[in-house]
């Protein structure tokens, strides 16, 4: 089995698989209770995001703006982030406020920093933390905001240790890009195992919140900045995703001395084992007797399913830390992840997915800075059973009539995905679940191809296959 | 209304007005007429707003149906304008696919002319089927002084095909508004005229301003046909590359949003000396009256007479039912611009009143159609925030909302049923036929059962940690 790198080349990109730096701060940003962005730029890129998060969690998301115009873009858009910084406090109150820059503001070289401190001269009266995060759309692509954003509440927000050994007991867990249902999981692990996380940042309530009457001022829960203050007193920090948390979990290793472990995202059953591990490790408790039962319940929908699943061919592709899980759990059931697209121009994470898909014993050409359009042409010419990825895919389902399982972000077109989980036993049970039934419903109304009886068969991946209207077809 | 969320905001209030007796308005800031409109946004206010590039990549080119849309600029702008905006066509590759220079650090640093000509090229030998490029311009690269045009040009001669080259960097204006402005002035001056076919255009037309949402043109375009006209092209809904080329040759332009391309019509007045005639194309007597003007111009009055009572006959009786479930409710209508004075009579078909009224992007002249129709009392609003939308949602309580997506769940959340009036919920609504989808979704809204049940089952929320609405209190 031999894995193979390859580098998209083409210059224009036709159908990213990744979106722009402040979306991804600002739905970090989300996790903190009473928190608000304020987006230094042009009211698009407050706008666009705001929408898109809308169309995926379906709820309420405000973002403010600076609205900078030509104007200020000629003179610098001081006066408009400092006359916003005074509107959001003054009609607010919140209890942190972010400011997140874009293209523009980066590019006339607004000192943000410097504009927060002078409203802080200005303004005595204001005492809530405001953190200056760099998102320009053109550095890096929507994880890059989020983990900036993590970075910079490691270096601005805990107080440093008291004491030598003072301790909150707790544990920081950064998730990461996951959705709320994936939070509720991991918080139901901790639980289970008699832990406290701290969770840095924690929107699985804000973005995915209820029904209350009256409607609270803040949506509920997110962690507070009181909590995030007391970070550096905890037990050890975990990174669930390597490139969004990994960093800011090392920030706190260097300078509060809270140990880091930056695991792979928690997907599949040796993935989420060296979570649970990592937990016991840090703090002596054994795995409980529930956990053990999820765990062995995984294993079981796992040998259940292995006669529809193995052998089939599937195309992952959205963001690295995502593909790192995921390509875990594809494996264990049997899959052979055949294309795994991601658009970062990360050459380690590549290098490290040929190690990993090689010691996995499956075959897949990692893609880096790729988009969907050159994932369909890999397709058309050698077809796969199933697409693993977000709603943007759905093109190439539609097209080459394939299943898209759908993970990740943005999820749009469907309902309820941002309640789901897939970290975890019971996430990866959900996950097989879903897989499985996906072929199921194919098997009912066309085909699914076996490609480990494709040798010597002509066509692409697939025996004919009589379809219901007497036809036949080739997967 | 005063607004307890504009305290601090003084300046909000020239935005805010209430119609007063006998048709004048009566502004929030104590002075007469006229609401302030088209200005910069107060920043940090929470605006709904959204850019140029938003008003020109989507709406007015992006649903040219044969046209490899390309954004010259960062990933972002190109991702989030991608495939949502439901502007429909008999062929899908305008809403498949988006294209992107994908400008990164080194480009904003050297320059991204060499880039985007590259692009343009390679997206035009990925789908050589594609009639032209339509390249925008976004804000990172209009600062570092790409010359796009200068290379649309390059590119036109090297691929052999028109490349449209919108300058619409995201900073321009105020609003997505000027963003139409540009769409319009870009696609006249590099397309419009540049075929001039043979034949017969005496009785022909153009439909300006519509987009086609949800297949709109499928409610209207019929009857205009059944009046015996030719349709030649529609701004932008549905349209080709070639329509847009030889749409001079129109004998008439009916202009049906007249916010967001009225511009071309007078252009072409300008230009052509083709007339242009304003027209409604959502409710009953709206849609009328624009098949009545249209053939007026063109000698069918009977025609189109004969054409109004079919349809009437057909749809009236539906109408009539849900204006015995619809009558008397209360509505709030906040939409881009024009949507608003185009839907207070429709509305009134259905038996319902705009109490209150918001655009996005609206000018003078949307505003004085909004106070010629809307009843007296009836409070309007120019670029509404969320607290003073959540303020109008919770003091006004109006028994309908009709907005946007971003916009609907503000009203869930506050209970207050909604209708998605951008892109619509099913859609389409234009019409006479469409009217009946779009009072079936109001129905839906009003009388779905859950609203019963969040009214009279939900619990506040259950924590005291987090401070209630309205209270002084933020604990955490």
């Amino acid at each position: 089995m031999t894995s193979c790198l390859t580098l998209q080349e083409r210059a224009v990109a036709i159908n990213p698989t990744r979106s722009c730096a402040p979306i991804g701060a600002m739905l970090a940003n989300y996790g903190i209770h009473g928190a608000i962005t304020i987006n230094h730029g042009s009211q698009g890129c407050a706008t666009y995001p705001r929408h898109q998060m809308s169309r995926h969690f379906r709820e309420p998301v405000e973002v403010a703006t600076t609205s900078l115009t030509e104007k200020t873009t000629v003179y610098g858009g001081k006066q408009n982030l400092l006359a916003a910084l005074k509107n959001v406090w003054e009609r607010f109150h919140p209890t942190m406020i972010m400011v997140c820059s874009t293209c523009l503001s980066e590019t006339i070289g607004d000192d943000i920093p410097a504009i927060i401190d002078e409203f802080l001269d200005k303004h005595p009266d204001v005492k809530i933390p405001i953190l200056s995060v760099k998102t320009p759309s053109y550095v890096g692509n929507h994880t890059t905001g989020f983990d900036n954003f993590l970075k910079e509440i490691a270096l601005n927000l805990p107080d440093r240790r008291k004491k030598k050994g003072e301790t909150n007991g707790k544990i920081n867990i950064i998730p990461g890009w996951v959705n709320p249902g994936d939070i509720r999981e991991l918080k139901h692990m901790l639980r289970e195992m008699g832990l406290h996380g701290l969770w840095i940042t924690d929107y699985s309530e804000t973005l995915d919140g209820g029904y209350y009457n009256p409607r609270p001022h803040f949506p509920r829960g997110g962690t507070t900045v009181e909590e995030l203050r007391s970070s550096s007193k905890s037990l050890a920090t975990i990174a669930l995703q390597r490139y969004i948390g990994g960093e800011a979990a090392r920030i706190y290793e260097r300078r509060y001395n809270v140990p880091a472990h930056v695991l792979t995202m928690p997907i599949g059953l040796k993935n989420t084992d060296a979570f649970v591990n990592t937990l016991i490790e840090i703090t002596d408790h054994t795995i409980p007797e529930s956990l053990e039962v999820e765990r062995a319940r995984l294993l079981d929908a796992l040998v259940d399913a292995h006669m529809y699943t193995t052998g089939l061919r599937v195309a992952l592709y959205g963001d690295p830390d995502l593909l790192e899980g995921l390509v875990g759990l594809i494996a264990e059931m049997g899959m052979t992840p055949a294309y795994i697209l991601t658009a970062a121009d990360n050459r380690p994470w590549g290098e490290r997915m040929v190690e990993l898909t090689e010691e996995l014993g499956v075959e897949s050409e990692i893609i880096l800075k790729g988009d969907l359009h050159e994932l369909h042409k890999r397709i058309k010419q050698r077809p796969v059973d199933l697409l693993i990825g977000h709603s943007k895919g759905r093109f190439i389902a539609e097209a080459e009539n394939i299943p898209l399982v759908r993970v990740g972000f943005p999820v749009e077109d469907r309902f309820g995905h941002h309640r789901r989980s897939i970290v975890g036993y019971n996430g990866a049970i959900a996950l097989v679940d879903e897989i499985t039934n996906t072929i199921f419903e194919r098997r009912a109304t066309t085909i699914v191809s076996n490609t480990l009886i494709e040798t010597g068969v002509e066509g692409p991946t697939s025996v004919p296959i009589a379809l219901r209207n007497g036809a036949t077809a080739r997967g | 209304m005063q607004f307890k969320c504009n305290q601090t905001l003084p300046e909000r209030a020239s935005h805010i007005a209430i119609k007063g007796p006998g048709g004048k308005c009566q502004r929030g800031d104590g002075t007469a007429c006229f609401i302030a409109n088209n200005v910069a946004t107060t920043p940090g206010d929470m605006t709904e707003r959204g850019c140029t590039y938003a008003g020109c990549r989507g709406v007015v080119g992006g649903p040219v149906k044969d046209a490899i849309q390309l954004t010259h600029g960062p990933i972002g702008c190109a991702f989030f304008s991608w495939g949502y905006r439901p502007h429909l066509a008999d062929s899908d590759f305008h809403m498949k696919y988006t294209f992107v220079t994908d400008m990164n650090e080194t480009n904003i640093v050297f320059g991204g002319e060499k880039k985007l000509l590259q692009s343009i090229i390679e997206a035009n030998a990925e789908f050589p089927n594609a009639k032209a490029v339509f390249v925008y311009n976004t804000c990172s690269t209009a600062l570092i002084g790409d010359d796009g045009r200068d290379v649309a040009k390059q590119a036109e001669a090297i691929i052999g095909k028109p490349v449209v080259f919108f300058e619409c960097e995201g900073f321009r204006g105020v609003s997505q508004s000027l963003g139409h402005h540009i769409g319009n002035e870009t696609i006249f001056r590099q397309l419009v005229g540049s075929v001039e076919p043979e034949g017969d255009f005496s009785r022909s037309i153009n439909i300006i301003g519509d987009y086609n949402i949800k297949n709109d043109i499928r409610t209207f375009e019929y009857l205009f046909e059944a009046l015996g006209l030719r349709i030649i092209a529609r701004f932008t809904g549905n349209v080709s590359v070639d329509d847009l080329k030889i749409m001079h040759k129109a004998a008439l332009n009916i202009v049906h949003c007249q916010r967001s391309a009225t511009y071309i019509a007078d252009m072409m007045k300008e230009k052509y000396g083709t007339p242009y005639i304003n027209v409604t194309l959502w409710g009953m007597k709206n849609m009328a009256k624009a098949l009545r003007d249209t053939a007026a111009f063109f000698g069918l009055e009977a025609r189109a007479e004969e054409v109004i009572a079919r349809e009437v006959a057909r749809i009236q009786p539906y109408i009539d039912a849900y204006r015995q479930r619809l009558q008397g409710k209360r509505v709030f209508i906040y939409q881009g611009g024009p949507r608003v004075w185009h839907w207070i009579e429709l509305l009134r078909e259905l038996g319902m009143e705009t109490e209150t009224a918001a655009t996005t992007f609206g000018h003078t002249d949307d505003y004085e159609k909004i106070f010629n129709q809307i009843a007296e009392g009836a409070l309007v609003i120019d670029n509404p925030n969320v607290p003073e939308i959540e303020e109008i949602l919770t003091r006004r309580r109006p028994d309908l909302f009709i907005s946007g997506n971003k916009e609907r769940y503000l009203a869930y959340k506050l209970g207050v049923p909604f209708v998605n009036g951008h892109t619509y919920d099913t859609g389409p609504y234009a019409g006479f036929v469409g009217m009946v989808n779009f009072a079936r979704d109001i129905d839906k809204a009003l009388h779905a059962p859950v609203w019963n049940l969040v009214h009279r089952y939900a619990r506040p929320a259950p924590a005291a940690r987090y401070a209630v609405h309205g209270s002084e209190e933020v604990e955490s």
